[in-house]
Order: structure tokens, then C-alpha cells, then sequence
């Protein structure tokens, strides 16, 4: 493993803004396969700690930070359980095995917790597995003690929910499917649907839409990438493939879909920077939004395809990764690339989502 | 034996008739390995007896019982269950004629399912054809998709799917579909032929040519043993021996070998009486060839199996080897055609025929049996093509454990025919044409790559070799050997240059194969 101080890399003039003590300090946990979480101090520009979860594999995927950032939640063992870490011992406090012989129960890729830390919600799609034949059953969020993990209450939902999101105040869950589902937090109900591949069908072809990476904790804003072929065009028409940027404020519930440059690179995934001005999007180049505009500013080649993208508690970088084993910084502004962090063992994050969190010095 | 093919062998023997077990100790495998699940009701086993489906199919299905449902069972176990299962729950010929290409593993195919919505949905993971060679009852097909979706959860989050209602479309539309287009209805009874005697051949191995020969086949307990010699128009021959079995109502399977190479075969008993379809070498099943085959001897009705070559250019003399069985009839030429009995049997015969004149498609016969595909008396080709259109190649070796897909071309030769114009229905297929072959970059992102420099090269029998799989530290972000290539073929013809071209594919390894892919 290799430890490289960011300031080391870069030169005093270039050093990141410089934490005083006692401010908060960023951290990236990464889900890396078969059983680990490594948490990596983007100050320090070193792991931080490898925590190793007991029956996690292939891979433990979705991370999910309690508010005070103490404990970590992970869907673990092939996305069947989830289970509850003390962040700072790396135990696992607790552990809720969703299958059982007769039913098969995954968590793909949506959960989170409630603002106050008293629940988590987990998207789940079973199936009941007869003696020689097999029953798709329909789909629901399961609403979990955050303390206990002992099952509250589930709640029937859309089949094909990718990512969650609770509102600030935690009177609403978002869940991004083939639409943008809002269920009352509290009884599970769906109160309201908004359009996404319904969206502009008058105009466009229907947004297809892959979100499957959970990275809005340093914005309270999710943002994905979509993309649509407009109808008026012929398809060989450079300017007929859109791609879009769908943006969710967890704080006003306002969200966006917005065409914002001709189709000629993917992105996997997009996330925006606290002050809400910009979104990143990463896959084998690096590009920055304006969202006041709706405009592409800047486009950087990268090294390698990195799936996920983080930006800093401060704006001031964006962390690339996913796909391999490292995580790289990069600067907001410039998209220069700052440095990275490789992880141990060289095991690789694939599709993970990885966070973002703060944590006083 | 290479260490590959002998793995592909393990894993593939159980459809090659050799030491497959009586039928009988497959019925019991199946009641006391498959019945432990699956309980025996009025109707039969339960969901065994819902479906019906072609041998390799059936291996499938056992190899998945054992991999996800723990059900181990010894190499003769399998193969035996699987040959009785093939016996009993198989289809018709007639039920496979449209797919046999995903059987025979023919790279000249296209997988088309009826629509659009049917091969979005059941053809982007699997050939269609994987689809409609089974028959099963509406509920099995209702427990299929649910066995899809409930056994791979992300299917409904993949390109495809994710922008619709899969689920919901997937009850409404899909299983209806299924279960009105193929209904289970009755396994045809099985053949259990003796296939013993010798048995004429004629096909073609595209690269190397026609060719004719002889099967034997003699029937053991378990099977048939095989030997297979073919004898190439370019004078080179060729003997493998083997064994091979009859499954189901006439599915003929059977691994061969000559001291080169081991191959399969892959053929139909047609109700006829005719075995046809395609062998291949084993682990590298691009390469391999289409036949025919009729038994000889007494009472054999009188059929020509092939006509090579079956063209002849006006104003030449060309030496014509017709093959069958009971060729005893009299020749019957169209006039303007003339002919010189070289050798005549009942098996072979040779002409020498000349024709002063072009005279477009006609058709030989020997007494009432008519040579299967029109003879041509050409003056100068119209066009070539090349054959397929579009073809995919596969890098591998390179240490790695899977072997590289080569891909094969072939230049056509075509008369425009009487309306005049090239590429109409009236054109008139002339043949196979030797050909200069070479590669270029199918486009301008292709030549930034120098794809055409590192992907592979092709030979002058139309074969292009990959490259070697893995990082090429020479090429740009160190890519893999892939490439985007146009194949161009020039062939002279009576003194013009007729040029065709295809594109080529030349991507990564194929990770996961099964037998019906
Ligand atoms: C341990 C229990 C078990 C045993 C033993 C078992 N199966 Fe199954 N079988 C299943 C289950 C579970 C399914 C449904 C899931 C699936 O299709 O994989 C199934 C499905 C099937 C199906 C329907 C699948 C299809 O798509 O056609 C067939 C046919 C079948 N089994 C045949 C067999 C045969 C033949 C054997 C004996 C070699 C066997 N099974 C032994 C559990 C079993
Ligand atoms: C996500 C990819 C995927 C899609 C989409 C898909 N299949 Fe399959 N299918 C598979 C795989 C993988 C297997 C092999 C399962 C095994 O044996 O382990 C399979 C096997 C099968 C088999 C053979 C099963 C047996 O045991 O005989 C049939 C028939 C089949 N699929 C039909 C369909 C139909 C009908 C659809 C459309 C509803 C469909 N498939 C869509 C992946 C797919």
C-alpha cells in the first residue's frame, strides 16, 4: 500500500487548504471486494482503517453513514443482509439476514438512513424459492430500527428502484425507479410520482437512466445522468443523442431533469458540490456542469474509467473511484488531477457506492 | 489431446454417445436423483414432464440442477438421464428445422426472434433460438420467467430493461406469447434406428473446400461407432473415428477424431432418411463444415448429394464429381451442356462437361434423382460478396485459458440474372471464388487505434487469425488486441478485379459459452 501525503505530492503553493485542528476533516469509505470497507483520510492522504465484515461477499455494496458518523451500514453477503458497524472499533454490532431457505431477498442498491438516525430503509425485491419452481414477488421498502435493526414496517413500492433518499426533515422518502417515487416516511405510502422516463415523451425518447451509485451526502443533492435521443433529429444527427443531468434537493424537494450537452461521452454517475453550483461526471473522462446554466464548463481525459464521484465537504475536490482500487483526487476548478490513494490488496470497488463523510479532527 | 480440449471434452461428453448408459438406467437416475425434488404426480414428473426440449438443452437443465441445486451425479449418470430425457421429452426435426444453427454452432447465422419486443426481451442474453427450442406447458413457461428474474434480480435494471415496465410486460405480453407459440404438446417417439452401413457424404468446409466421402456407421450397445473420411476437391483427405448416438426422435451427436484434430458433429435425421448438418472441431467451432449424408445400398433411393464444382465457364471443360447413392440413372443434361462419362457407381460419378455458351442456372439430374442445388454455365461473374456480411472474431491464448475465435470468409461469385440489375431476387448464385484477402480500418476511430495493424491478420483461404489476448503494451492505453475491421476480397474474373467487402468485429473473449449459446 502506498502512502502519499497530498502535500508531499503536490508542493506547499498547491497544498489543499489546510484544516486547522479541530475543524472537521473528510473521509471516503469505500466498499472494496470480497469483505472490506476502507476508510481513507483525504487529508492525510493515507488509509485511515480497513474494516472486514464477517460473510460480506462477494463484495459488501451500499455504505450508509448514521448523522454523527459513528456507525457505518453496508448491504453485505450478496446483497442479502445488512449489517451495522461501529466505525471507530470496526465491529459489527448487528446483522439482519434478509433471505431465509424459502424466500430470497436482495437489497440492490437503494437504502438510507433518516435524518435523526432512527431508521434505515432498504429497498428489497424477493423471491419465493418453491421446491422445483421459483415465485417473483413484488418489491417493497423495508423500514429497519436503525438501533435494533429489527424490521418496522415494509411498505409495497415500484419494482426497478435504484437509489433512496430521505428530505431533510424526514418526512419524505425519494426513491429513484422508472420515475421519481416519493413515499411518506412515515407510513410508507406513495404520495407522489414526478416524471423521469416520462419526461418530455413528446420530444424525446425515454431517458435511460442508470443510478446505482448513492454519493449526495456533501450536497444533500442527487444527480444523475441520463440519456434520450430527441425525435425531430435524424439519429445519425451528432445532436440527436442527449445527455441529461436529473438533480433532487433533499432540503426543498425540488427536482430538475435538464438536457445539458449533445450525447458524444458517458458518464456513470454525477454528483454535485455543496454550494449547489456544480456537478461532476465521471466514467473514462471527467467533466464539470454548471447548474445555474445547464452548461458544460470543462472536460479532462482520464487515466482509467472510474465509475463513482464524490466532491469535498469544502467544493474544492472531487474524488474519483470505483471500478479498480484506488481513489483519486482531483481539483474542482481545474480538474487537474491531484494525487491518489490506492487501496489495500488492490482489490477493486466495481460498482459500490462510496461516501463521503466529515468527522471533527 | 491439449489440456483445453480435453476440458471442453469433459464437459461436452455426455452428448457424445460414447459410453452413454441404456435407456433404462436413465429412467431410474431420473426417479431416484430427480424424483427427490421433483414428485412424481398423475401427469408425470412434476415440471420435468412440463417441458420438452433438445438434448443439449436437457444438459443444460442437469448441469444447472447440479451447480445450483446440489444434485451430484456421476459423468454416467448425466450422461444417461440426459439421453433418456432426450428420448422422451425431445422435439421433432421439424420442431428445430428454423434454429439448428445455434445446435450446430454455425457461424453463418443470423438469431432473429419474430419481433422486436420478443428479442429485446428473451434474445440479448441468449440466442433466441436458446427460446424457441423448447415447448413447454403455459405454467412452465410462467415458472421459466420467473426462474429468470428471481434467479438474476438485476435483469430488470439492464440496458433494455431498465426503460420499461419489464416485469409487467414480462406477465402480460412475453409469457402469453410463449405459451401460444410454443406449446408443449407430444414428445415425438424416439428413433432408436439402427444407422449401421456406409453412408455417402458431400459438403463443404468453407477455407478449404468442397469435399466427398464416406460415413460408417455400425451399431454398438450403446450407440453407433463412427468413422468419418473426407476426400477434398484440392486432393487432400482427411479420416477421423468415433462414436455417436441417436437422441430423441433424430439427433444425431458424435466426437470424431483424425490424428489433426477432434471434432463433433452435429447432424438431423430428416424424414427422408437424409442425415444433414454440421461438424466442427472442438474448441475452435468456427471452423468445420456442412453435410449431407444418404445411406448406400440395396433399396437406397436414388439421391445426388453434392455437384462439385457445380459451375462451369462457357467456352471450358470442366471435371464435374457427382456423389450420392444409386446414381444408376441416366444423365439428363439441358441442352448446350455436353457431357463425358469419366468413372460411373452407384456412389459417384464423373463428367467431363463443356458448354459453348453460358447458360445460366440448370439443373443436372441422374434418372429421377436431381442434383440439390442449380448447376451454373457462367461467362464472367457480375459481383462477388462476401460471406457473412458481418462476422465476429475473438482475441485468446496469450497464457489466458480460452482459445482465440478465428473468423472464416468466403468470396461469393453472382450473376445479376435476366432482370439485369446486381443484388434483386433473379441473381443467380455462381459459387465459392478463391480470392485475395486483406484487412483495412473500418473507420477513422479505428485507424487512430491502427486496429488493422494489431487485431489479426487474415490468410488467403479467407481466415482471419485474432490477435493474442490481453494488454498490448505497443498500443495506445495499452488496449487489448480488439479492432474494428472492413475484410476486402478481390477477385479476378475473366479479366476484371470484382472487389467485396465485409466488417469484422475482432473484440474480447467469450468468458462464459454453453451449448446452446
Ligand atoms: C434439490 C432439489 C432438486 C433436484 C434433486 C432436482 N431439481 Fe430440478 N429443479 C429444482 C429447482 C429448485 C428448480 C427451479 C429453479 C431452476 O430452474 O433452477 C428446478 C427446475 C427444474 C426444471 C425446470 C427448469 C427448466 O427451465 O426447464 C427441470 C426440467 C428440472 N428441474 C429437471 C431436473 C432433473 C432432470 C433433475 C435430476 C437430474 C432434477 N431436476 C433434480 C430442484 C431440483
Ligand atoms: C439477463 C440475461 C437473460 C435474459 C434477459 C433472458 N435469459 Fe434466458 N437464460 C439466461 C441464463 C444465464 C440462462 C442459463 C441458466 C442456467 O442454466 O444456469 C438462461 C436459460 C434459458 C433457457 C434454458 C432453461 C433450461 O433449463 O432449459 C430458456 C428456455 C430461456 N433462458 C428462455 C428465456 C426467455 C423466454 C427469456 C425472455 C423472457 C429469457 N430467457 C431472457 C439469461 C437470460
Amino acid at each position: 500500500m502506498k502512502i502519499r501525503p497530498l502535500s508531499a505530492l503536490l508542493g506547499v503553493a498547491l497544498a489543499l487548504p489546510a484544516l486547522s485542528r479541530g475543524e472537521a476533516r473528510d473521509y471516503i469509505i469505500a466498499p472494496s471486494r470480497p469483505d472490506k470497507l476502507v476508510v481513507v483520510d483525504t487529508e492525510a492522504m493515507a488509509v485511515d482503517k480497513v474494516i472486514r465484515i464477517k460473510d460480506a461477499g462477494p463484495t459488501p455494496m451500499v455504505p450508509v453513514l448514521s448523522p454523527d458518523a459513528k456507525t457505518v451500514y453496508a448491504i453485505v453477503n450478496r446483497s442479502e443482509s445488512v449489517v451495522k458497524i461501529d466505525l471507530e472499533s470496526g465491529e459489527t454490532l448487528a446483522r439482519v439476514d434478509f433471505s431465509t431457505p424459502e424466500r430470497r431477498v436482495k437489497a440492490l442498491f437503494g437504502m438510507d438512513i433518516s435524518p435523526d438516525g432512527s431508521t434505515l430503509a432498504i429497498f428489497q425485491t424477493p423471491v419465493k424459492l418453491g421446491t422445483t419452481h421459483y415465485e417473483v414477488e413484488p418489491t417493497s421498502i423495508a423500514f429497519y430500527d436503525a438501533e435494533t435493526l429489527e424490521l418496522k414496517r415494509e411498505a409495497p413500492s415500484p419494482r426497478q428502484i435504484t437509489l433512496m433518499m430521505y428530505s431533510a426533515d424526514g418526512a419524505k422518502l425519494y426513491a429513484i425507479g422508472r420515475n421519481l417515487h416519493i413515499f411518506d416516511a412515515q407510513t410508507g405510502e406513495m404520495i407522489e410520482e414526478r416524471p423521469i422516463q416520462g419526461w418530455e415523451n413528446d420530444k424525446r425518447t425515454p431517458p435511460d437512466v442508470l443510478a446505482v451509485w448513492s454519493q449526495y451526502e456533501s450536497s444533500g443533492v442527487m444527480s444523475i445522468p441520463f440519456y434520450s435521443f430527441l425525435l425531430d433529429k435524424e439519429p445519425t444527427d451528432p445532436e440527436a443523442g442527449r445527455t441529461g443531468l436529473f438533480t433532487l434537493d433533499r432540503e426543498t424537494g425540488e427536482s430538475v431533469m435538464r438536457d445539458v450537452e449533445a450525447m458524444d461521452v458517458f458518464y456513470f454517475s454525477t454528483a454535485v458540490n455543496p454550494a449547489k453550483t456544480r456537478a461532476y461526471g465521471a466514467y473514462n473522462v471527467l467533466q464539470s456542469f454548471d447548474l445555474t446554466t445547464g452548461k458544460p464548463i470543462k472536460r479532462v481525459a482520464l487515466p482509467r474509467s472510474y465509475y463513482s464521484v464524490n466532491v469535498s465537504s469544502d467544493g474544492k475536490i472531487v474524488w474519483l473511484s470505483g471500478a479498480l482500487s484506488d481513489v483519486a483526487a482531483y481539483d474542482a476548478e481545474t480538474l487537474e488531477r491531484l494525487g491518489h490513494v490506492d487501496l489495500p490488496e488492490g482489490a477493486s470497488i466495481s460498482l459500490n457506492s462510496v461516501r463521503l463523510f466529515s468527522r471533527p479532527d | 489431446m491439449t489440456s483445453l480440449s480435453r476440458l471442453l471434452l469433459a464437459t461436452t461428453a455426455v452428448l457424445l454417445g460414447a459410453g452413454a448408459a441404456r435407456a433404462a438406467d436413465g429412467a431410474e437416475v431420473l426417479d431416484s436423483a430427480c424424483g427427490a425434488c421433483h414428485a412424481r404426480e398423475e401427469g408425470g414428473y412434476d415440471r420435468i414432464d412440463a417441458v420438452r426440449k433438445t438434448p443439449e438443452a436437457w444438459d443444460m437443465t442437469v448441469q444447472r440442477m447440479g451447480r445450483n441445486h446440489g444434485v451430484s451425479l456421476e459423468p454416467e449418470e448425466r450422461a444417461a438421464v440426459v439421453r433418456y430425457l432426450a428420448d422422451t421429452r425431445g422435439l421433432s426435426v421439424a420442431e428445430t428445422e428454423d434454429w439448428r444453427y445455434i445446435l450446430e454452432r454455425e457461424p453463418v447465422a443470423q438469431d432473429l426472434g419474430p419481433n422486436a419486443r420478443m428479442s429485446e426481451t428473451c434474445g440479448r442474453c441468449h440466442s433466441y433460438a436458446r427460446v424457441a427450442l423448447q415447448r413447454r406447458t403455459p405454467e412452465d413457461w410462467r415458472h421459466l420467467v420467473n426462474f429468470h428474474l428471481g434467479q438474476f434480480p438485476t435483469l430488470e435494471y439492464q440496458a433494455l430493461a431498465r426503460d420499461r415496465d419489464w416485469w409487467g410486460i414480462a406477465q402480460n405480453e412475453i409469457m402469453p406469447f410463449l405459451a401460444e407459440t410454443y406449446p408443449l404438446g407430444e414428445a415425438p417417439p424416439a428413433a432408436d434406428l439402427d444407422l449401421s452401413g456406409e453412408w455417402p457424404v458431400a459438403g463443404r468446409q468453407p477455407g478449404r473446400g468442397d469435399y466427398a466421402g464416406l460415413l460408417t456407421l455400425t451399431a454398438t450397445e450403446s450407440g453407433h461407432d463412427a468413422a468419418l473420411r473426407l476426400d477434398f476437391a484440392d486432393g487432400s483427405s482427411e479420416s477421423f473415428t468415433g462414436s455417436g448416438a441417436l437422441y430423441g426422435a433424430g439427433e444425431w451427436r458424435a466426437s470424431l477424431a483424425s490424428p489433426e484434430r477432434e471434432i463433433r458433429q452435429v447432424f438431423a435425421l430428416k424424414e427422408d432418411g437424409v442425415l444433414e448438418g454440421r461438424w466442427f472441431e472442438l474448441g475452435r467451432d468456427v471452423v468445420g463444415g456442412r453435410l449431407t449424408a444418404a445411406r448406400a445400398g440395396e433399396g437406397a433411393a436414388p439421391r445426388i448429394l453434392g455437384v462439385s464444382p457445380g459451375r462451369l465457364r462457357a467456352g471450358e471443360t470442366a471435371e464435374v464429381l457427382v456423389t450420392g447413392v444409386g446414381l444408376t440413372g441416366e444423365l439428363q443434361l439441358p441442352e448446350g451442356l455436353t457431357a463425358e462419362i469419366l468413372s460411373a457407381s452407384d456412389r459417384e460419378v464423373k463428367l467431363k462437361l463443356s458448354a459453348p455458351e453460358a447458360l445460366g442456372a440448370v439443373s443436372l439430374a441422374l434418372g429421377e434423382a436431381a442434383a440439390p442445388e442449380p448447376f451454373v454455365v457462367f461467362g464472367a461473374l457480375d459481383r462477388i460478396s462476401i460471406s457473412p456480411e458481418t462476422a465476429i472474431s475473438r482475441v485468446g491464448d496469450g497464457g489466458g485459458p480460452i482459445p482465440r475465435t478465428p473468423a472464416q470468409f468466403e468470396a461469393f461469385g453472382w450473376l445479376n440474372g435476366p432482370d439485369g440489375a446486381p443484388s434483386t431476387e433473379d441473381d443467380v448464385f455462381v459459387g465459392r471464388f478463391p480470392a485475395q484477402w486483406r484487412t483495412e480500418n473500418f473507420d477513422a476511430a479505428a485507424e487512430a487505434m491502427r486496429d488493422a495493424d494489431y487485431a489479426g491478420s487474415i490468410d488467403q483461404n479467407g481466415l482471419f487469425t485474432p490477435g493474442v489476448a490481453g494488454p498490448n503494451p505497443e498500443r495506445p492505453m495499452m488496449a487489448n488486441n480488439i479492432g474494428n475491421l472492413k475484410v476486402v476480397a478481390e477477385v479476378e474474373d475473366a479479366g476484371r478485379s470484382l472487389q467485396a467487402e465485409a466488417h469484422l468485429y475482432a473484440t474480447v473473449q467469450r468468458f462464459v459459452d454453453a451449448l446452446i449459446r
